[in-house]
Order: C-alpha cells, then structure tokens, then sequence
C-alpha cells in the first residue's frame, strides 16, 4: 500500500515537532554577558511599558485593597498629601506643600498644590481630599481603618486648606497621610455613583485607567492633565498577570514585556548576568521571622524562645531559600527604614548559647511541637526542614504541620499555631504601623498582638504608644532604639533574615526604582527606543 | 430517536450539574481557610473579619448559603466575586472564549498531529517510520505539558521568534497567534494516545476481510485507507478523543499558567486559592457542563459513524 507525499510530509513535520519538543529544553541556557545597562542621557517620551507580575489587582479602589499588587498600581492612579523619598527615611510633599501644626499638637494644617487636576479635567481641592479621607474608615470592613484611627474631626477652610485634628498628638499623621488609602479622588465620585466611578475611576496620578480585564490585565494611559508638566514620559504601562515565574522570564528576554517583578531567587544570579537584562534587588522593610504563640507554655519561657532563635543557622536558610539574596536579621525593623538600630544585639546563630538558654529554661530535655508551613511553599518548607534539624540538638522534636494557604492566614490570624513562619512589611515609612502590629500586644493592643505570637511586654506595649504621640524625631528613634533592645532580650519571635525585592527588568528601562515599602512610580519612568 | 436522545440527556444535565455544584460547595467550604483574611490582608481586626462575614453572608449556615446561590442560579445570576466585588457571571463570560478555543485547538490540531501519522505508521507496520512513529509518540506522552509548553516558547518564541511568548493577544489574528503554542501543547499531550488507538484499530480495518474484499475489487489504496480504514477506525478514536477533552478540561490550568492566558482554569485556581466561593462555584458549573457536553457529542459522533450503535 503507497501513501501520497503530502501525507507523508505532513507525518514528518508532526514528527519533528514532537521529536525537537522533547530534545530542546536545554536552548537558553548558559548564556553569559554583561549586564551593563545602556548609557542613555537623552530622555524618550512615548511607549507602552509591559510590567509582568504573578497575579492581577484585586480593586481599583485604595480603601478596599490589601495586597501589594493593587496597591501599587493604584498608586500610579491616585496621589495623596505626602510621599516617601527615594531612601524611605523621608516625607516631601505630593498633594499637599506644606504643613503647620498647632501648639496643642492636635491640628494639622495641610496646604494643598494649586493647579492640580483630576484625570478628567476637573481642579483638585480641599473638599476632594477630606471626602477621600473620610472613606478609609467608613466601613468597618474596611483594610486601613486603623490607619487613620486616631483622627477627630476634618475640616476644609478653604478651598486650598485642608485641617485634620486628632485626638491625640498623633506622631505618625504626616506619614499616614502619605498611605496610598488615603489618596485622592474627587469629592462624592464627580457626581457619579459609587460602582460607576470605580468601573471607570479618576485621580491626580500620572496615569488613568483604560482598561482592567479582570484576573489578567489593567492598562493605564498617561494622564493629560498630570500636574508635573511633561510627564509621564510613557505612554502607558500594562501591568500584566503571569503567574508562572518561567514565563515571566521568558517573556522579559523576548521583549514582549520589560519588568518582570519578583523572579525566582534561583533564576536572580542567572538573571544578573543576562546580555539586555538589570536585576536589581532593592532594599525593603521585609523581614522574615519565626513566630512563637506563647499561648502554648513552652513558648511562655522566653529562654525557650531565646535558645530556638540562637539555634537558628540564618546563613543557611538565605543560602537554601534566597540563593543568597538576603541578609541576616538582627532586629524587627530592617536597615532601609529610619528607627533600625544596627547595634541591637537580635540573637544570631550560636548552638551553645542556644544549649545554655534550654538549660536554663523550665524545659531543660526538650519538648515536642508543630511548625505550620504553607502546602506548595517551597520556601517554607525548605525552612522548616532546617529548623526541625536544627532544633533536634536542644531536644525539641518539631513536626510540619502543612495546610494549603488560605488555611495558613486563617490559623496565623487566628492564633491557632505553635511555630509559624511570618514575614513584616510597612505600608508607611513611619516606624508606627510595624512596630504597633509586630511587637504591641495586651488587651488594649490595635494591632494583630505582636503578630499574632499573643507576645504581651508591657514596657514594650508603653514605649509603642509613648512614640505615637512624641513628635520629636530623635526622641522617637530613642525610644524605637529601645524597644529593638527589648525585643532582642525578649524576642516574641526569632527574626531570620531581611529580603530585598528583586526586580529583572529590560535595560530599555530607565529611572525604575523601587522603595523599602515595595511601591513604585512611573512618572519618572522612561523606555528607551 | 437521536433529538429525543440528545434532549434526554441535555435534562439528565441538570441534576449532574447540579450535584457536582453541590459537592462542590460544601466540599470548598469544609476545607479550613477564610476569604475574609485574604481579602482584608493579615492585618485585619476581628471587628473588620466579623464585618466583612456579615457583609457577604458568610455568617450564615451553610445549607443557607447554598439554598442562596440555587435561588440566584435559577433566576441566571451567579452571584458576585468576594473579591473582585463583580459578577462572577461577566467574569466567567470574559474566560469562556479563551478556554473554549485553547480545548477546540488543541482537539484539531491534536487530530491533524494524530491522523498522518496513524496513517503512515498503520500503513507501514513493524517498518522502521512505524517504529519511529511509535517511539516519538511514547516520548510525548511521557512529557508533562507544563515542560511541552516551556519547551515551545523557549523553540518557537525566543529562539526562532515566530509566536508570541504567553498573553492572548489582541484582535481575532492577535489571539490565534496567541493561541497556536498552547493549542499545540495540549495537541501534543492528546496526539500520542489517539495516534495510538487510530494506528492500532487502522492496521485491525486493514487487516479486515472487508478491506481485502475492496482490494480485489480493485479498489485503490487511498479508497481503501480513507473509505474504509479511517472511516471503521475513526469510531474508537472518537471516543478516545472525547474522553481526553473531558480530562482536559479540568486541566487546562497547566497550559493557561504556563502560557499566562486568562482563561477559566486560572480564574478556578486562583479562586480556590483566595477561597472566592461564588467564581468557584460558577466555574464549576461551566466545567461540569462542559464535560457533559463533550461526552454528548462524543456519544452522538459515535453513532453517526456506526451505524450499528443506536442511542436510546
């Protein structure tokens, strides 16, 4: 029997896609160039710039939204009185251009920019920022109610004056009002209802939306009435869902997208050395941590809690976990934000100081206990591998406890853990919202009781709510200094490891740059032809 | 006979669909986890998770909150997304078309890899192109489709550049040039298992008295192939093929992770995940019902062919 020659080139093609398929997975491996970025002086307007991230935003509308990724792309839509510098050490005004504050220290006067314009033309005033103010805590679902807590009353004296009294001397104010929540948006929605504006919403920001395909998708086009003459230089920037990190990279080397946000750790030193490619790991306020629920009794003992964090190998854990993009942490706060204390004596890896401290603990042999990691987390397990080896020494015989992960926030929020592994970021650069969720506990405690370890120092709790109504700068930083002093001789949690955020990004990007607090902006932004 | 059997089926649809929902809901809510905590992020108060409970009905009983999302069925609504706080309808509408096209693809490109090759192979048994065919077919097999995908983009979109790397495009050529590596991927993971039962009922057909009865009627080899090898063959690789869709289904989250398309096996993960009980509940729906219809089909293909089978 003969078959035509079209049947048997079509077998043969289908052959060979099949036979190349299973032989080519080696092709772009290996290469290795420099990474130098290309000297540009020359700004370029125009172009649209893909941003690659694992997964979508969740709400376009700031007081509603919890996750970093709708959080920072909708800081490139809505501004808000005040913004960090580059080195997150400092506030310098966005919406506002100064501030007088009354000698009760009660009332803040916020003088607003002239010329500012919403999105759709319409002049930004002071009614704009107290009707976007007031919406933070309107709801008591609402994520940040607790971040403007402390205000009073708000006031517009005039159209350019904004005056927010609180009930309190409120220290962190200034920096609260630099929360992306509190950004602005026109007063009573322009006019429309509450689902038609967020369908299609309007701020300052140097971008506004065209379209959000949801679960995939939000595309911004620059704003024409930005209030920084001549900017944005893009066009636009497409922030684009790719959950999967191979793609992502993939797609950052053939230029169909130009950031690719958190790469794998394993793929960063590969990454650094591609022809075309910036890897940068920023610095950041995350630090990761071992937390201890000290409603179980052994954890009540803070030499037990002590002898785990000094037998902790933190090296070895950003070796194994961070491919060793990371630093070894010695106190809550991390050195990108203003009250770290480099000198804070946070426990490091020392097995016979960790061996004296069990002896000198009511439970001297040991003990059994379970350590909640996340199903599917590479990381976590990986860490929990390391801390059950290396707490076998002192005699306590930990278990994993894997559950998937919604189900390790419910049981981390709720306190229904041994050992957890938690990580601390700030929204704010004011030093008030971590330490006042990461070491502040007691009855009266606003926050998650010291991340949810149900660790309860009252000195510490004080000081915590002393620095919240001391508005001296240097007398705060004293009294941070001091609770990092106590957290490192009573520490609610063993503190691993400070972690950049890594960014890869196509060295067609210029002017990228990424805060402590994980934002970014784009009006600065430009891409290179 | 076949519109009374298509509309007994396409009734017997509800209840399975409806059973699967069933299982479905109170399976996802017996597995631990709050959508309030997601949502709210890990510094949420009680207060704030007691609220955002009551605000969603998440307080209620779960035999409640079942009988709610039955009566918002019944009347075309399936409710809103805890956390994009929309339709889940207009969400699920959105994700249809992408998943829809990647499994009708994947099935046509699967048929065009698998029905050349079953020919040459079944035309040329124990030959030295059979025992290629054979070998090369094993080895898709053995592959795991999220490898098959990376291994295409790496080949045909970075190395030779000739489809895009992910995304589903924009405009109809945007999103079939989009389409054609994911297609190709699921093709790939189908083609050897259908390859493998048409090479194998082919060499029965041609081996068949019937066929050497055509042949001494002189009657050529393509006639012969065609009219009376694929057409005998075809049947079993019917259903083979039908049953592969059905897997398929449940499992195009791989390809539309791996080539970052927003289609519904995404949305599914990702809402399991968050614990978004409305989109998971809908997606369930779609997918059961989808399946029900590929078997359908399947089941209707069959007897079209075989005239010997008769539905009933």
């Amino acid at each position: 029997m003969r078959i035509n020659r079209s049947t048997i080139a079509l077998a043969s093609v289908a052959v060979v896609v099949l036979a190349t398929t299973a032989t080519a997975g080696a092709v772009g491996d290996g290469q290795a160039a420099s990474s130098a970025k290309s000297a540009h002086s020359t700004i370029q307007r125009g172009g649209t710039l893909v941003f690659d991230r694992g997964s979508d935003i969740i709400s376009l509308d700031p007081t509603q939204v919890a996750d970093n990724e709708s959080i920072w792309a909708d800081e490139c839509l809505y501004e808000p009185l005040y913004k960090a510098t580059q080195n997150g050490k400092e506030l310098v005004p966005d919406m506002a251009t100064s501030y007088s504050l009354s000698a009760n220290k009660l009332s803040w006067t916020f003088n607003l920019r002239h010329g500012v314009k919403f999105s759709n033309g319409q002049v930004m005033t002071s009614a704009d920022v107290k009707f976007s103010i007031n919406r933070v805590g309107a709801k008591a679902s609402n994520p940040w109610t607790f971040i403007n807590a402390d205000i009073a009353s708000i006031t517009t004296p005039s159209k350019y004056q904004v005056v927010i009294t609180t009930k309190t001397p409120w220290a962190p104010l200034q920096a609260d009002m630099a929360l992306f929540a509190n950004g602005v948006i026109p007063d009573n929605y322009a006019g429309e209802t509450s689902s038609v504006f967020w369908a299609h919403p309007i701020g300052t920001g140097p971008f506004m939306v065209k379209q959000w395909i949801k679960g995939n998708e939000l595309e911004l086009v620059k704003n024409p009435y930005y209030w920084q003459k001549g900017k944005p230089y893009l066009d636009g920037v497409n922030f684009v869902s790719v959950p999967d990190d191979n793609t992502r990279l993939l797609q950052l080397e053939s230029g169909s997208a130009q950031i690719d946000e958190f790469p794998a750790w394993s793929q960063v030193s590969e990454l650094s050395s591609k022809p075309g490619i910036t890897m940068t790991l920023f610095p950041s306020s995350w630090t990761q941590f071992l937390g201890f629920n000290e409603q179980i009794k052994y954890f009540k003992d803070v030499h037990v809690r002590l002898a785990i964090s000094y037998a902790i190998d933190r090296a070895a854990i950003i070796k194994a976990v961070l491919f060793g993009h990371g630093t070894v942490a010695n106190s809550q706060v991390t050195p990108a934000l203003w009250d770290y204390d480099s000198s804070t004596p946070g426990a490091q890896y020392n097995l016979s100081k960790a061996k004296k401290m069990m002896a000198l603990s009511a439970y001297p042999k040991g003990f059994s206990t379970k350590l909640l990691v996340g199903s599917g987390n590479q990381n976590e397990l990986t860490m929990g591998q390391i801390v059950q080896s290396e707490l076998a020494p002192l005699g306590i015989k930990v278990t994993l406890q894997e559950v998937n992960g919604a189900q390790e926030t419910t049981l981390q929020d709720e306190s229904e853990f041994q050992m957890s592994f938690l990580y601390d970021t700030t929204d704010i650069i004011d030093p008030d919202e971590l330490m006042t969720f990461a070491a502040a506990g007691g009855a009266g405690a606003q926050g998650t009781h010291a991340e949810f370890t149900n660790y309860d120092n009252t000195e510490v709790n004080t000081l915590i709510n002393q620095a919240e109504h001391v508005l001296s700068m240097s007398a705060r930083k004293a009294i941070y200094d001091k609770v990092q002093l106590i957290l490192a001789e009573d520490p609610p949690m063993a503190y691993l490891f400070y972690q950049p955020f890594a960014y890869a990004y196509s060295n067609k990007v210029h002017n990228f740059f990424v805060y402590p607090t994980g934002n970014y902006h784009f009006e600065n932004v430009w891409l290179s032809k | 006979m076949l519109v009374r059997y298509v509309g007994r089926r396409l009734l017997l649809m509800v209840p399975v669909a409806l059973g699967v929902t069933l299982l479905v809901f109170f399976s996802i809510h017996m597995v631990p986890g709050s959508p309030a905590y997601t949502f709210l992020g890990p510094h949420a108060s009680h207060k704030a998770v007691a609220a955002f409970n009551q605000e969603w009905g998440l307080n209620r009983s779960l035999p409640v909150q079942y009988w709610l999302f039955l009566d918002r069925l019944f009347h075309g609504n399936l409710g809103d997304s805890l956390f994009y706080q929309s339709s889940v309808t207009s969400l699920i509408a959105t994700r249809v078309p992408v998943t829809l096209s990647l499994l009708t693809g994947g099935a046509v490109l699967s048929v065009i890899i698998a029905v050349p090759l079953a020919a040459v192979a079944a035309t040329h048994p124990g030959k030295l192109i059979d025992q290629v065919i054979r070998f090369t077919s094993t080895a898709g097999l053995g592959m795991p489709s999220f490898w098959i995908g990376t291994t295409l983009i790496i080949l045909l979109g970075l190395v030779f550049p000739l489809f895009p790397v992910g995304g589903y495009g924009n405009g109809l050529w945007g999103h079939v040039d989009s389409m054609f590596l994911p297609c190709l991927t699921i093709a790939i993971s189908i083609a050897p298992t259908l390859l493998r039962s048409l090479r194998t009922s082919l060499i029965d057909a041609l081996g068949s008295d019937y066929v050497a009865f055509a042949r001494a009627k002189g009657v050529g080899a393509r006639a012969v192939l065609y009219r009376y090898g694929f057409r005998n063959a075809t049947i079993s690789a019917v259903s083979v093929l039908g049953i592969n869709i059905g897997f398929l289904v449940g499992g195009t989250v791989v390809i539309e992770n791996v080539f970052a398309l927003p289609g519904l096996g995404q949305l599914m993960i990702t809402s399991i995940l968050d614990r978004d009980f409305p989109i998971v509940q809908g997606i369930t729906l779609i997918f059961s019902v989808i399946v029900i219809l590929v078997y359908l089909l399947t089941d209707v293909a069959y007897a079209l062919l075989d005239p010997r089978v008769r539905l009933g």
